[in-house]
């Protein structure tokens, strides 16, 4: 069964080519039940990577393109009178698949951004008095531009909280990229590929990751790891215990795709930076750039031992 | 220090002065007790900012009214009960002026040097540890000065004083066993050396009739050996020789004159004695003994002599020959003059009963075998109650009355041999001895006061004889109890006393039991000093010389706190589990060669680096991190010996230096 | 001369304690952090221990000798209680928030221990006053310690003295610690009348941005959207069959004011940057955006605690060096 996870990641790396980090860490994401936050430039590969990660795991995809114009209705669906049976008739929204890709969301007004933001806490969707829940796996993957760029609704600390991980997915390396300029489009080879893991093979990888062995020094390592950043005077604010928790649930969906059944601090050090530098400020930088380089500052200030 | 003195704190104080003062109290006048109470409610009243701290005048009143009070009751202000009772009412007022917690600090001092000096006076097991709680108490108040003000939980300073004390009694017995006993340092004055219960240097009728009716212990004697019967136990204290026709006392010129010890025939005889404080400084001993113990002195009368009155218990060992003689040489003309003199006047019958006796018998010995026997064939009777006597006491005792304890029947006797030309002296000490089981040693009390002759016969010396034995010889073989059972006046004036319920043998084994333990803690603790001491270094460390022992006790001192200091000094570095210990020491195994654990690595990105660094180790190193992963995350039993033993067979595998090879340091992240 | 060799062992010694124990957000006291020695009262009792050993001597009283000895050993446990009521203790700074000159700076401390219970550990500054704490077995206990502040810039702390006596007194045991609080200390304020209005430069271009959302010019209309006022609503559009509008209004934004170094005015440069630092406190207090201009810096007109923080951070730290 595990061996899919690693045909799982072969089998977007082929689209995705020298990116395999990434590809591994939003798998993670994904088997931690947590949303993903990909930041980066225009035509980086976020959505090549969202579609990808849709095919393998074979699951049902929605695109939604955020602008300063969408409506929170755009995004949950909306109810519409039917002449003929005299009835509201609920439409239902993008946000009512399995995969869902928020493209560029820092461009939306941040009504429609907590639209989008509440609907993935609450895995339900409530619109004109009912409730409706979402499709069972569930998973975001939000992209926003660079905060630097203009025209952006930056999201709040509170709303960025809500995603497990923030990912850049950076400048391919050259090589990959060469082999990129040489080999089919993208479009081509996305359609390459095969579904490897069915929804429930999905479902129960989910319900095998709070099996995983979190040991007693681990859990300390990941507490000294999170009251650091609350002790520490170079961190604005410390990580939530939300964050702590996010932490562990990622360490341990890492665990399982490096096939082991225990976590080791190794683990915990591989998904830090993408879990925790979209929580954590510097305390001098108002702009909050520094998330990354605070992630590996925490890093090497802890002991795992 | 301007600090004020916590509440916790002065209920500790306050209680500790009360447990302080209580062993002194029976010594002192009723009126102390009054005082600390006063002094005692105006502290608290002082707490409670009820009252205000006492003025200077009345202060300088205290001190003075202080001087005066002790000179009225001690009569002197020097002196060691004068000084030990200023002491204590230092001790009592200072409560009154102690307003800082420095203040404080001088009381608890004072307390402890007061539960000092009360082992001057006393120094039995009771009271030793009583003093013992004492100290306990007033480490307790010490703690509690130095607990936060805001701390109200007084249980727990006694806790942390009771451990305390607890940790300091292993090198307190080793200094209490090693610290060398040093001689005194300047004479003291000795306390307590007045009135106390036993023989004294002058003997009239009724005299020893008293004392028998003490339960007192005079002494303990132990035996190397078998103990001798009861009968042939004469312990002799003093003789005398004086008569003024009333009374026999001592000579005290005999004092000034040591005899060389006497020729050693027959049988030894080794004994130790544990003399009770007598505040005298006569000893008790068998006749014709010698003692090896420095401070004791031979007398020309066959007596031992302690340098000092007993102020405490004193122990002395002494050998007895059971056939040497005394003086067979005979006497010089002054002592010949001595032992027979006599008041001019008085006691006619008996000086004409000698006159006649000396008509009768040729030889002394005769003489005194027919006094002897008038005392067996006449109706003597021998009882505690005598009838009293009138101006010539040995004729009414010896033709009228004939009822008397033994200072009569040996004064008359005595009176006889001299009247008669014999030269005779009284002896008085103690006679049998009561045998404790339990300890295998002999308890001689107050009530085994005897008296007895001694003449002078050509040949044999001085020679002892007994005639209360004619009269009673159930007192000699059997003790006083059972010589006056039918009169049932044994005791009859101490009836809480033990001794007189020898009878409830459950009671009397618990009174000997006691008694052997007081018998010991005398022995092994109070007596523990500078000859004790090399005994015991020459039993355990077979040697005596203090150089030696000097490095022995160094050696066991130093280990002692070196043990001590382990456990509590433990640097910081231990602690942690047994995984965080193994990596640590890794980590300081592989720092010189460049390949220590940088600054958050994970065990797998570690294993790897060094792995590169030092391929020939691969496996090893697998086997330690396999073992380090297992344990500490993959949720295996933590085995601590095994993570040891891969750790060990790593680390002797590692190389010593760091080779051209091996990678500088590198930034991790 | 005297006071020079004075003041070299001092430096020294500032040197050596720096060495051996370098400051730190958190400080763990261990045998390389202590040091003890007998007290007053210790040196006190061992005189009265001295006294008993003469009585036990001269009155060859083996049971005053037992007194005694108890004495003594218990004075060699009281050196290990005391040092070991001080080793564990965990030191750790939690900041302290700026302050202005003059003002007592609050600094966080939170003492913890791992195991035993520490009692009556007394911390003190030669300028400040002792606090005595306990710090409970396994746990923490938190603190403020006030520390007095004359000049502007990062505050300069001496060491912090954590000492103890506990249980009997008898021994201090003792270690000084740098916790590296960084508190910022702003200039003392002075109070002065606001320099005249300088309007920012290029306000002209940029009219519209100094409009934000408010209540009294209508400023055109724009797409219904869900959650907008009904208040707000075009009725009147939406009665024609223009579909639902909400209308917008603007307010003006106050002319922000430039607040320049030169326009203060005072004896020396502190007492201006203490103006100044008055002047960002009015402003902030009437809602009035202002930037600053230093020599060599310049703040952007803004409003909002994080802009105050940023220009009294800049005045605090203004010829000095920016990190301690």
């Amino acid at each position: 069964m595990k061996d899919v996870l690693s045909a799982a990641q072969d089998a977007i790396g082929e689209v995705l080519l020298g990116k395999s980090q990434a590809i591994k860490l939003a798998l993670a994401c994904i088997l931690a039940k947590g949303h993903l936050l990909i930041e980066d430039l225009p035509g980086m590969g976020k959505t090549t990577l969202s579609q990808a990660l849709a095919r393998v795991l074979g699951m049902s995809y929605q695109r939604i393109q955020f602008t300063s114009d969408l409506l929170p209705g755009d995004i949950l669906g909306t109810s519409v009178f039917d002449r003929n049976t005299a009835q509201f008739v609920f439409h239902p929204g993008p946000i009512f698949a399995e995969l869902v890709l928020a493209d560029e969301i820092n461009r939306a007004t941040p009504k429609s951004q907590s639209a989008l933001l509440e609907a993935m806490e609450e895995g339900q969707v409530t619109v004109d008095g009912a409730t409706r829940p979402l499709p069972d796996p569930f998973f975001v993957i939000a992209t926003q531009n660079p905060v630097s760029q203009s025209g952006t609704f930056a999201l709040p600390e509170s709303q960025l909280d809500r995603f497990l991980m923030r990912l850049s997915l950076g400048y391919p390396s050259e090589a990959a990229e060469k082999s990129l300029l040489q080999g089919d489009a993208r479009r081509v080879r996305l359609d390459a590929i095969r579904t490897v893991l069915g929804r429930e093979q999905l479902c129960a990888l989910q319900a095998l990751v709070p099996q995983v062995t979190a040991s007693d020094a681990l859990i300390d390592y990941i507490l000294r790891l999170v009251n650091h950043t609350r002790n520490s005077d170079a961190c604005a604010w410390g990580l939530s215990p939300r964050a702590s928790l996010g932490l562990l649930a990622a360490a341990r969906a890492w665990a399982l795709l490096e096939q082991r059944n225990y976590v080791i601090p190794e683990d915990v050090q591989a998904v830090l930076p993408a879990v925790v530098s979209h929580r954590l400020r510097a305390t001098h930088d108002p702009a909050g750039h520094g998330g990354d380089s605070l992630a590996r500052w925490l890093l090497s200030e802890v002991s795992p031992v | 220090m301007t600090a004020l003195i916590p509440r916790n704190s002065l209920a500790w104080l306050l209680i500790a002065q009360l447990v302080v003062l209580v062993p002194h109290l029976p010594r002192l006048p009723w009126w102390i007790a009054v005082l600390w109470l006063g002094c005692a409610l105006w502290r608290v009243q002082i707490q409670r900012m009820r009252w205000g701290y006492p003025g200077r005048l009345l202060r300088v009143g205290g001190l003075l009214l202080i001087g005066l009070a002790v000179y009225v009751s001690q009569g002197t202000l020097i002196g060691l009960d004068a000084t030990v009772m200023v002491l204590l009412l230092l001790f009592m007022l200072k409560l009154l002026e102690m307003r800082s917690p420095r203040d404080a600090l001088v009381v608890i001092y004072l307390g402890f040097f007061i539960v000092a000096t009360a082992f001057l006076f006393d120094q039995g097991i009771p009271l030793a540890l009583y003093q013992g709680f004492c100290t306990l108490i007033l480490v307790a108040a010490l703690v509690g000065l130095q607990q936060s003000p805001a701390r109200n939980d007084p249980a727990a300073a006694l806790r942390r004083a009771g451990v305390m004390v607890m940790q300091a009694l292993p090198l307190m017995l080793v200094l209490f066993l090693f610290f060398p006993r040093l001689a005194p340092l300047w004479s003291v004055n000795v306390p307590g050396s007045s009135a106390r219960t036993g023989l004294s240097e002058s003997m009239a009728p009724a005299d020893i009739a008293n004392l028998a009716q003490s339960p007192e212990l005079a002494f303990r004697v132990e035996f190397d050996g078998q103990v001798p019967s009861a009968s042939t136990l004469y312990w002799r204290a003093m003789t005398l020789s004086r008569f003024d026709g009333r009374t026999w006392s001592y000579d005290q010129r005999l004092e000034q004159r040591t005899a060389p010890p006497p020729d050693t025939a027959g049988a030894a005889l080794v004994y130790q004695v544990v003399a009770e404080p007598s505040g005298r400084n006569w000893l008790y001993s068998l006749s014709g003994s010698v003692s090896s113990t420095p401070q004791v002195n031979r007398l020309a009368d066959d007596t031992l002599r302690a340098l000092r009155p007993l102020s405490g218990t004193f122990a002395y060992t002494a050998t007895a020959h059971s056939d040497a003689l005394l003086q067979p040489e005979g006497l010089s003309v002054s002592e010949r003059r001595r032992e027979l003199q006599l008041p001019p006047s008085g006691d006619p019958r008996a000086r004409a009963w000698a006159r006649q006796l000396r008509a009768e018998y040729g030889s002394d010995a005769q003489l005194i075998q027919a006094v002897l026997a008038h005392f067996s064939e006449q109706p003597f009777y021998y009882t505690l109650q005598p009838s009293p006597l009138g101006q010539h006491a040995n004729d009414e005792f010896l033709f009228d009355s004939r009822r008397g304890f033994c200072e009569h029947y040996a004064g008359a006797m005595a009176f006889v041999l001299r009247a008669a030309g014999i030269p005779a002296r009284i002896v008085t000490g103690y006679q049998g001895g009561e045998l404790n089981p339990r300890g295998g040693y002999l308890l001689v009390h107050q009530f085994d006061a005897h008296a007895w002759v001694e003449a002078w016969l050509p040949g044999t010396g001085w020679t002892a004889f007994d005639p209360t034995f004619q009269v009673a010889p159930t007192r000699i073989e059997r003790g006083l109890e059972e010589a006056m059972r039918e009169e049932g006046s044994f005791l009859a004036e101490a009836p809480l006393s033990g001794a007189r319920y020898r009878g409830v043998s459950w009671l009397n084994s618990l009174r000997l039991s006691w008694d052997d333990l007081n018998y010991q803690w005398q022995r092994r603790v109070l007596n523990f000093r500078s000859e004790e001491q090399l005994a015991l270094f020459r039993h355990w460390l077979g040697t005596a010389d203090w150089q030696r022992i000097g490095v022995i006790v160094l050696a066991l001192v130093f280990t002692l706190m070196a043990v001590q200091a382990f456990f509590w000094l433990r640097p910081a570095r231990r602690t942690g589990t047994p995984a965080q210990r193994a990596w640590q020491q890794l980590d300081r195994r592989l720092r010189p060669l460049g390949l220590g654990a940088q600054a958050g690595e994970g065990p797998r990105d570690w294993q790897q680096r060094i792995g590169c660094a030092l391929p020939s180790q691969a496996d090893l190193l697998a086997a330690f991190f396999d073992c380090f992963v297992a344990q500490q995350y993959a949720g295996g039993n933590a085995d601590a010996a095994l993570l040891r033993a891969h750790l060990k067979r790593l680390v002797r595998n590692l190389p010593r230096r760091r080779s051209a090879g091996l990678p500088v340091k590198r930034r991790l992240l | 001369m005297s006071e020079a060799i004075r003041e070299r062992l001092r430096q020294w010694h500032r040197g050596w304690l720096r060495r051996r124990i370098p400051p730190a957000q958190q400080i763990r006291l261990d045998h390389r952090r202590i040091f003890i020695i007998p007290s007053k009262a210790g040196a006190g009792f061992l005189l009265l221990l001295a006294i008993m050993l003469v009585g036990a001597i001269n009155y060859q009283n083996s049971l005053v000798y037992g007194l005694t000895f108890t004495l003594l050993s218990l004075f060699w446990v009281a050196l290990h209680h005391t040092y070991r009521n001080l080793a564990g203790v965990q030191l750790r700074a939690t900041g302290g928030r700026p302050v202005f000159a003059g003002e007592q700076a609050p600094l966080g401390l939170v003492l913890s221990s791992s195991r035993r219970e520490h009692q009556a550990l007394r911390l003190s500054w030669p300028q400040a006053g002792l606090h005595t704490v306990d710090v409970p077995a396994g746990g923490e206990q938190a603190l403020t310690l006030y520390y007095p502040t004359n000049h502007r810039g990062w505050l300069i702390l001496e060491r912090l003295r954590v000492e103890t006596r506990f249980p009997l007194g008898w021994f201090q045991a003792w270690s000084l610690v740098d916790l590296d609080w960084q508190v910022l200390v702003y200039p003392r304020p002075v109070s002065r009348p606001l320099p005249r209005g300088s309007a920012p430069e290029g306000s002209e271009h940029d009219q519209d941005q100094a409009l934000v959302e408010g209540v009294d010019d209508f400023q055109g209309l724009r797409a219904y959207q869900p959650g907008d006022s009904r208040r707000r609503l075009d009725w009147r559009a939406w009665s024609r069959g223009q579909g639902l509008h909400s209308k917008i209004f603007a307010e003006p934004q106050q002319q922000s004011l430039w607040l320049d170094l030169t326009s203060a005015v005072g004896r020396d440069l502190e007492e201006r940057l203490g103006v100044m630092t008055g002047w960002v406190l009015a402003l902030e207090n009437a809602r009035r955006a202002y930037g600053l201009s230093l020599p060599g810096q310049r703040i952007e007109p803004a409003l909002g605690p994080a802009h105050r923080e940023q220009c009294l951070r800049a005045l605090a730290l203004y010829g000095l060096e920016p990190q301690r």
